[in-house]
Order: C-alpha cells, then structure tokens, then sequence
C-alpha cells in the first residue's frame, strides 16, 4: 500500500525537461561538449593566467562534483544553471575575477573542536 | 615620629575625616545640624566640614591638599568658598559647619577667590604640560580649565623666569621635578601617617618653600609609589613610566594583584599589547586605595625571561623549543607510561582555574598527589576546617582592634596593605601591637616579646605580662605567619594559638584567629583540596611530576628519581624551569581571566589586560588540551564550563567580590588536642626581615629590572650616613 502511495508521487512529479535518466545524461554531455569546446576562447578571450589543460581539469572536476546525483529533475535543473553561466561566459557578461574564482584558493575551515583550537591558537 | 606622637595625644581631635566619621558613631548621636549648600538644606552631623558638607548633596569643591585619607592641611586655599553673614570666604577643607549656614560654592566671591588662588598657582608653576607625565590626569590643568581665569596677568618683564627647584633622588621609583610642586603637602602627610616613614618634610618658607627630605636619601618605604597618585601635579611622577604613554591612549583592564595573599584590586593599563602601569583600584574591604611598590612596579618583570613556545629537553639536556603539538604528544606519552604515578606541585602563582583542572586531570589518571608548594600543618584539623587557614576577621577591621599579636610575621613585607591598617589602628586608636619573632622594623612600635617558642607557652599559661592584655582585649588579634606554620613543630605552634585565641574574652562575632599566608594561591589550592607541602611528592617519587609555576625550589632534582618526566606549566623561567625536561608556557596574571582567593578567603577574578607573548596559552586550556590527547578528556571546553567546574568544587570560589566566613574555631581546636608534635626551641623566624628582601620574592619581580634597582639602591642607601 504504502509502496503504490510513493510509485504514484513519484508519477504525479512534474518534469522539468527530462522524461528519463537517459535523456538526462545526454543533456549533460552534451552541456559538457559546448563547455568544452568553448575553453580555448574563453583563456584568450579573458586573459587568463592558465592553460586549456588546466580550465579542461577544471571543468571536469566541476561536471564530477555532481557526479552523485540520482534525481533527473535535480540533474535537469543543474544542466541549466550550466547553460546560463555559459552564456554568460561567451557572451562577455562576466569578468576575468568571475573567471579567476574557479581557481580560488582552498582555505582550511575554522577550528571548531577545543583541541584544534588550542593548538593553532585562535578562541 | 613627632607627629604620630602628636597624634595620639590629640585623639578625639580630627585627625582623618574618614575615620572621625567611624569613631563618631560609637557614642551616642548628637543631634544633626542643617546647613544649606547653594540654598539645598542638609543634615549633617556636627563636626563635618563644608566640603563633606558639599559633597553629601553632590556639589564637589575643587581642592588640592584636601584627601580625604590624609588629615586636614588647609593650605592650598583652592576649596574657599563664600559662607553668608562671612565677611572672607572659608576654606571649606578645614572648617566645620555651623547651624544654619548658608554655603555658596558657585557665587561671585567663591569664583574670585578660585581664580586667584589660580593665577597665585600659575606664577610658579612651569608650563611644561607637553612634556609633563601627568599631562592629561593632572588635578591642575583640570582646575585650571575649569575654575582658572581665562587671561594672565603674568608677564615676565624682568625676564627673571619662573621659581626653579632642584629636583630630589628619592629612589629608583619616584621621578621628582619639584619645579611643579605646588606645595599641597600630601606627599609628606602620606609619608607620616599612612607609610609611617617620616622622611618628608618642607624646608623654606614662603616663594622659598620646598618639599623634600632635607638630606639626599632615598624614601624607604614598601609604599612609595601611592605618593605618585597622590601628587595633584607632575612633581612625583613614577620613574620606570615616565614618557612611556599617555593617559588617553591606554587602556584600562581591572584587575587584581597577585604578588602577595592580600590580593589588592588594581587597574592594568595597556597600550600596544604591553602592561604600560598598574595603579590602584578602590576597594574599602581591602585595600582602601593605596597598593604596595612590588603590586606597582614589578609589571616589567611581564616582559623579561618570559616562556614564548613549548620546550622539549633533548638528549644532550639542552631545552629546544618545540611546536605544542610535539609537546603535549610528548607529555602525554610519559604521563601515559606513568599511569596512576603523576604528581602535581602548585607554585604561589597558580590560579584556581588551573588548579581543578589539574586536579580533575590527576584525579581521573588515579592519583592524588597533589600538593601544594607552601606547607601548612595537616595534624590536628589540619586544612579540613576552611578557620584554621584563613586570616579570618578580615583585612578591614584590622584597624579596629584594640590588641595585636603578631606571631612569626612581618606583616609590613609580607602584606604591606595589612601593616597600614595595623599602622592605621595604632595611630588613631590606640591599638596595642606584639610581636614573637625576630625583632623587625614595622615602622609602628610594638612589644618586641622575644623570637623563642617558649614565650607562647607562657602565654598559654598566663604567666606572661602580654596575658592579661590579650584577656581583658575586647577586640584582639592573633596573626601568625604562614611561614612559622611551615616548619616541623607548625602544628604545635597552630595548636598552641588555636588555644590562645579560645582563651581570650573577644566580643561577638570578632574572630581572633588569622592566619597570614605570603602567596596568592595558597587558600585557593587548600579549598580545592591540595594537599600542603610537597612530601607526598617525595614518598611517591612520581614518573611525572608536573610543576605549576612551582618556583620556590621546595623539591630538587635531588629529590626525585632519576628518571622522573618534569613538566613545568608556568609563565617565567626561573627555577622550576630549569629543572624541567618539558616546557609548557602559560600566562602571567595579566593574560588570563583567572580567579584568586586572597588570605581572607576572598574570591577575586584578574581579566585580561594584553595577550599571552608568542604560543603561551592559559594555563587550564594547556591543562585541558593536555588531557584529552592522554585519553582522560576533561569536561570543559570554555571558561563558563571551567566557572561551572569550580562553583561545583567549591561554591565561594565564583562568588567574585565576597569573602566567605569560616567557623568551627571550637571544633579545630578541639581536634587540635590531638596533635603530637612538640614545640621545638628554635626561635622562629621570617624571611623577610628588610626592604631590600621585600622586593623580590616570586618569579615575576626576580625577572623585574626595576626591582632589581630597588635592591640596589636599598642596599646603597644603608652604606648612607643619613
């Protein structure tokens, strides 16, 4: 009983673009390939300090954060997040720092245990 | 001594305002008296002056040589003010209301008389204000702001230049420029009646009048730096501050001092991280406003020979210093491998924060080897009943006794704030003061009975001519210095004044028996349950033995195993470094939120005034931290869960301000019945005996150049004729 109550939740959801995971996933490749083919542009394009191989590393570890994620409308919904930072990458929208901040820096979170604290000195 | 003598034969006569007050209560009231201050009416009593008068209903009058701790000088003139039906204005410092005065302290003839005494001031008075130290709290340019004339008749057309003054070397403490000495007179009255060192005094008279010590001698006194404060100008201003800092970019921390038992309540002032001064803070209970030189002055021992980062000793013995992780790793293994054998020393320094959490640590590891540097006699009683450690009756009605006796201590240098009430009650009322012990300077006189033991036993028997004074007292006193409880008879000396002070007649509620300890942390560690003395460290010969700012050298490295892991937590590297194979830098008393329990059993908290230099940590944190890399995590990550801890252990440790009574003086005594010691004949016997042993007596004041210059200069002025 319970088992048909959640099948027809499941049904009743509305899809965003995708009717199923396998049209899903060529959105994103396909998402993928645009990105990628946009890269050498984008290095010359906003003067920035890196190379293709570099942005192509990047950008994959971007598409793998995401890696994970089972749900279609969830997928569908980062497929066109993806779409608009592209625009916005080719059309000039953005500026060499919105770029740069691909590469920030990773910083070490703030010590929140006593021991921690203690020993890297800050309260 | 003139004028203490002088002072006893005008008793009842007003000699302090403050305390004519308190003696005027005894007998019963005589009927109140109005007068009106600016047309406000106000019911005094008779015999206070125009100016308390004044101050009652809030209007403040200027004045420079009035203090309301020091006798009535009346010589500045700066407090005249108009009084009705008056043909000249009154000084209002001096003069006693009259029925139905009509005072007015803001009339035509009061702001004349002010501006001239003004310009009489400025004639003298160089305009050094730019380079002058008291620049910005100076009582003068205040009042001249304020109540001067806003032109200046003084033209120099002779170009003769001001009244110039040689400047006095009184020591390494106080910077004089007499130039600026406007004569007010409370320099000397301090000196005679609150230090009872009467070196000061006034040659001349007239434009030639000077303030001084008449010969070139430096002013012996353990309290020397109040006459800084006292100075409404800049001709006594402190000599290791002078052109350090300025008033208004400082910052002012309360605090409380910690360099002896009495816990005098302080203000640290700070600037770019360093502790710039330390002045003292108001606090009627215990030290009214006046602190010690040492509580003043030894703050520069905060930045020398201070431990920055953790140490580790390596195998060829040289102490290098390390990263804490690698320290409490370290630490940690060889508490570890020692199991249930780890032992805790407590130094005079060690607050109680530090103290219950190394108790917890110890306690958790199974062992109970907590001890205290300072002994205290654990037969009898022992530190079971919170009476027989404690300087019970308080520090503040010391001045009401009406008999003293002093046992093995030499209150002027192991409690100088303590001594000046002493001083205070022998000066204005009649307080009877002996002593048993060697014969040392109170600059009071008392009844020198002899250093040996056996003079108590006659007193126990009733046989001695201080007997019967010490019966018939109404309000007596037995002070005994935790020094002479240290040694092997202690226990019999206690028991014999626990004896004593049962036989005395003291009235309801005065309790006669006062112990004097000489470190800050003494009663807090017995309260929590140290045990006193270090024998148990010697018995158990620990694996670990962890030293918190033990400095004393109470134990050797003779007295320990070879092989026993000594970690040293503590802020100085003075001797309980040196022996240390670990090193854990903690803060000084300025660095930390840390409670102390004074030797009346005063709960007080230091803050923090400057962080502690390089990786020092506080001290419970590295206690904290320590405990959980052993395995045995203690359960308090802040300081509201350490107060917690604390409030748990023993409730008065946080309540701040309060002194919890301690009773049970029958029951201690009682108990004490059982002791077996015997008394010994060795005479007893202080360390302190002189100024030059005052100064420097824990780790911060030996690490103190400016102590160091005290010494010196103590010893050089002895070689003196004068």
């Amino acid at each position: 009983m319970a088992q048909q109550t959640v099948r027809q939740t499941i049904k009743q959801v509305k899809p965003i673009l995708s009717l199923d995971k396998e049209e899903a996933r060529k959105r994103v490749v396909s998402l993928y390939k645009a990105w990628f083919r946009q890269l050498p542009y984008i290095v010359k394009q906003y003067d920035m300090p890196k190379s293709v191989e570099q942005l192509r590393d990047r950008l994959r570890e971007e598409f793998n954060k995401h890696q994970d994620i089972k749900d279609v409308r969830i997928v569908d919904m980062l497929v066109i997040k993806g779409q608009m930072e592209l625009m916005e990458t080719v059309n000039m929208w953005k500026q060499k720092g919105h770029m740069m901040a691909y590469f920030k820096d990773t910083w070490e979170p703030k010590p929140k245990d006593f021991l921690s604290k203690f020993l890297s000195g800050k309260d | 001594m003139l004028r203490t003598a002088l002072g006893k034969a005008l008793k009842g006569a007003q000699l302090s305002p403050k305390h004519a007050r308190v003696m005027s209560q005894q007998p019963k009231k005589p009927e109140q008296i109005e007068v009106f201050i600016d047309d406000i009416p106000v019911k005094v009593d008779p015999g206070t002056t125009v100016l308390q008068a004044a101050a009652m209903v809030g209007v403040e009058i200027p004045r420079f040589c009035y203090h309301e701790r020091l006798a009535v000088a009346g010589n500045c003139r700066m407090c005249l003010v108009e009084v009705e039906k008056s043909p000249k204005p009154v000084a209002a410092c001096a003069m006693p209301v009259m029925k139905g005065w009509r005072v007015k302290t803001d009339s035509e003839m009061t702001k004349k008389a002010r501006e001239g005494i003004m310009e009489f001031l400025l004639i003298n008075h160089p305009l050094d204000c730019p380079i002058c130290d008291q620049g910005g709290e100076c009582d003068l340019q205040d009042q001249s702001m304020a109540f001067g004339s806003d032109k200046s008749r003084f033209t120099d057309i002779e170009h003769s230049g001001k009244r110039a003054v040689e400047d006095k070397d009184i020591g390494p403490l106080i910077k004089t420029i007499m130039t600026r000495c406007i004569h007010c007179t409370r320099c000397i009255r301090f000196a005679s009646e609150v230090a009872g060192v009467d070196d000061l005094g006034t040659t001349g008279r007239g434009n030639d009048m000077q303030v001084g010590t008449y010969v070139e001698k430096m002013f012996l006194s353990e309290m020397s730096g109040n006459i800084i404060d006292l100075c409404p100008v800049g001709a006594l201003t402190s000599k290791p501050y002078s052109f350090t800092a300025r008033p208004w970019e400082i910052r002012k921390i309360d605090s409380i001092d910690v360099l002896d038992a009495v816990g005098s309540n302080i203000v640290v002032s700070s600037r770019t991280g360093e502790v710039m001064r330390i002045m003292p803070r108001v606090n009627e209970e215990i030290n009214e406003e006046w602190i010690a030189d040492k509580s003043r002055f030894s703050y520069d021992g905060l930045k020398r020979q201070r431990l920055v980062t953790p140490m580790l000793r390596d195998n060829t013995g040289e102490l290098r210093p390390v990263d804490w992780e690698a320290a409490l790793l370290t630490v940690a293994k060889q508490i570890k491998n020692a199991g249930a054998n780890v032992g805790a020393i407590a130094g005079g320094l060690a607050d109680a924060e530090v103290l219950v959490a190394v108790k917890d640590l110890l306690n958790r590891l199974g062992s109970e080897a907590l001890c205290t540097e300072h002994t205290f006699p654990m037969d009898g009683s022992g530190t079971d009943l919170r009476s027989s450690y404690l300087l019970n009756n308080g520090i503040a009605h010391a001045e009401e006794a009406d008999f003293v006796l002093l046992v093995g201590t030499n209150p002027r240098f192991e409690a100088p704030l303590l001594n000046s009430r002493l001083r205070k009650g022998y000066v204005h009322n009649e307080l009877e003061v002996a002593l048993i012990g060697p014969k040392v300077d109170l600059r009071y006189q008392y009844k020198h009975l002899g250093d040996g033991t056996d003079v108590l036993q006659q007193l126990i028997g009733g046989g001695h001519e201080v007997s019967k004074k010490l019966k018939s007292a109404k309000k007596p006193l037995i002070i005994v210095g935790s020094e002479v409880l240290e040694r092997p008879d202690g226990a019999a000396i206690l028991a014999v004044i626990q004896k004593l002070s049962a036989s005395t007649k003291a009235q309801e509620g005065w309790k006669v028996l006062n112990v004097l300890h000489k470190v800050a942390s003494q009663v807090a560690a017995l309260d929590i349950g140290y045990n006193p003395g270090v024998d148990k460290i010697r018995e158990n010969n620990p694996k670990v033995l962890l030293l918190l700012g033990a400095d004393e050298g109470a134990i050797e490295k003779a007295d320990l195993c070879d092989n026993t892991f000594v970690v040293y937590l503590g802020h100085h590297g003075d001797h309980g470094a040196t022996i240390a194979d670990a090193i854990l830098p903690g803060a000084a008393y300025t660095e930390k939120q840390a409670t102390y329990v004074n030797t009346e059993g005063r709960a007080q908290q230091t803050l923090v005034a400057v962080t502690p230099p390089g990786r020092a940590r506080e001290d419970w944190k590295v206690i904290r931290a320590l405990s959980e890399i052993v395995g045995a995590k203690l359960p308090y990550d802040n300081l509201n869960e350490i107060r917690d801890r604390l409030d748990e252990v023993a409730p008065h440790l946080t309540k701040y301000g309060e002194a919890e009574n301690a009773n049970f003086f029958k029951q201690a005594q009682d108990l004490a019945k059982n002791v077996k010691t015997q008394l010994d004949c060795t005479p007893l016997d202080v360390k302190l005996k002189d100024l030059s042993d005052y100064f420097m007596t824990d780790s911060i004041s030996r690490a103190s150049p400016t102590m160091a210059k005290c010494v010196q200069a103590v010893l050089k002025q002895k070689q003196s004729k004068f």
